[in-house]
């Protein structure tokens, strides 16, 4: 078991100085990686899933490298780059065939990141449909014993949105700071971390790049330094990684080295 | 000529009323009132158009049903598929987003942008959701980003999606609740003509509520039980609906 520093402050570098996120496994639930784009490198494995109604549990799963139909699942996996240049990515595409049986898909494309054991999975992604609300509970609670850190955008509208408002997740909003390995904890979740996502230059589809604003591209900083921590203190559950991240928080003290 | 039988002649005369005070009672045209929501949006963000965007009934597609603005002639109607560009983005994901470069995204500039005429540099999009279902997207177009807390510019999208939103939802039930109580007369007097008629409309609706015509076909049949019966069906129901106000209000 992984003990924090009790005695001494939990600094930044005493959580990731001189990490990579080398021997890390983190999973972008999304629209695919594109692996030939420079900001990503290289995808580790992809499984694209899609409705199929004819099939028992009405999700087609076919492993293999595949493209990003959007653009998006490109961007979160640049982003995760930044603060984790050596994690291993894994692509989980649920996203843009067409929008039939979506909430059934992104379930499945969560389950498959818990099943493999990937310990970091990002989600720019929600669903405020209330069917959805105790599968994704459940697959979180499931997550959540196993160690498994979900990292999810909250989106900015009043309904539901979920997984990103359970309390087990990692729920991130963007601030408009532009430190990438900069963050904010939030004393009033459900949006618990604020990190960069606004007026950011990304990857995008067919090589290229946009300036664009969104939590989704909050998430998926967090993802990367979560990955960085695990890389220098692997088996940190969920709990402790909170823990370090309140600690070194840009509006926290302990952040600078004490 | 052959007298009606009393119970169709009503059922006529019901069918006048309902008719006349359908529109009437339908919530101040959601039409309107989505107009209106453009509209504001587009002066409040000093955008050059703001439009909004619904699914089609089987999700394939968006359609643009209400815009303000540049280009809002040649955009309402228009329709995209909703796995493509921004607007399929936003309602993949369910995640607001913003463009500040739009020229630079190869998949946008043959989209939406060359059919209306009107290319714009940057777009604000948030998704339309009730807690029942997703319903589409509103967009803004290159909105004034010097006003005073520009950068709060997606929350009070949101804001004005929300009430798209309900007026949509209030909408959608308002007509659902008409064929329902039309069902339950139909229902309840079986072999007229309104009862064939609605059977026939019904046959070509595609987005009727099954649950809630299923629920009307119930409280038609409830009318043969006695007293006692209708007494239990009225505590049971009234129970289930407190029980859902109280969890409405804990998810708000």
């Amino acid at each position: 078991m992984t003990a924090l520093p009790v005695t001494g402050e939990i600094t930044r570098d005493w959580a990731w100085g001189g990490a990579t996120g080398a021997g890390v496994d983190v999973a972008v639930i999304d629209s695919g990686i594109d692996a030939s784009h420079r900001f990503v490198g290289h995808v580790e494995s992809a499984v694209a899933l899609t409705y199929d109604s004819s099939l028992e549990d009405q999700v087609r799963k076919v492993e293999g490298p595949h493209g990003d139909l959007f653009g998006h699942g490109t961007a979160c996996a640049g982003i995760i780059r930044i603060a984790a240049p050596d994690c291993r990515l894994h692509s989980i595409r649920v996203l843009g065939e067409r929008l039939t049986g979506k909430g059934v898909v992104f379930a499945a494309g969560l389950e498959w990141a818990i099943e493999h054991g990937f310990q970091v999975v990002n989600m720019s992604l929600s669903t405020g449909k209330e069917d959805y609300f105790s599968v994704f509970h459940e697959l979180a609670d499931e997550a959540y014993f196993k160690g498994v850190m979900l990292v999810c955008a909250v989106n900015n509208v009043a309904g539901a949105s979920y997984p990103s408002e359970y309390a087990s997740v990692f729920s991130v909003a963007a601030h408009d700071a532009k430190d990438p390995f900069g963050f904010d904890y939030n004393p009033s979740p459900p949006a618990e971390f604020g990190a960069p996502g606004i007026d950011v230059e990304i990857a995008w589809s067919a090589g290229s790049t946009i300036v664009t604003t969104g939590n989704s591209f909050a998430a998926p900083h967090i993802a990367g330094l979560i990955a960085r921590i695990l890389s220098k203190h692997p088996g940190l559950t969920p709990f402790q990684m909170k823990t370090v991240l309140h600690a070194i928080a840009d509006n926290a003290r302990g952040r600078d080295g004490g | 000529m052959d007298e009606q039988p009393p119970q169709r002649a009503v059922l006529t005369e019901l069918a006048a009323v309902l008719d006349n005070l359908g529109p009437a009672l339908d919530p101040v045209g959601s039409e309107g009132l989505l107009r209106s929501i453009t509209a504001t949006a587009r002066e409040i963000f000093g955008a050059a158009a703001c439009s909004l965007a619904l699914l089609s009934p089987d999700q394939s597609e968006l359609v643009f049903t209400t815009a303000s603005g540049e280009g809002a002639d040649s955009v309402l109607n228009l329709r995209i598929p909703s796995n493509q560009g921004i607007a399929g983005y936003v309602v993949m994901s369910e995640q607001p987003i913003v463009v500040s470069d739009l020229r630079q995204d190869p998949r946008f500039a043959t989209d939406v942008a060359d059919s209306t005429g009107y290319v714009p540099q940057a777009i604000l999009a948030v998704p339309v959701s009730s807690p029942r279902r997703l319903l589409g997207v509103i967009e803004v177009l290159d909105r004034d980003t010097t006003r005073p807390a520009a950068d709060q510019d997606m929350r009070l999208l949101s804001v004005f999606a929300d009430q798209a939103g309900l007026a949509i939802e209030n909408s959608r039930a308002f007509s659902e609740l008409g064929r329902a109580t039309l069902r339950a007369v139909a229902d309840a007097a079986p072999g007229t003509s309104l009862a064939d008629a609605l059977a026939e409309a019904e046959a070509e609706a595609d987005d009727v509520d099954e649950r809630l015509l299923a629920l009307a076909g119930l409280f038609a049949e409830l009318k043969q039980a006695g007293e006692r019966e209708h007494e239990l069906a009225l505590s049971i129901v009234s129970q289930v609906l407190r029980y859902t106000r109280g969890r409405a209000r804990r998810r708000t």
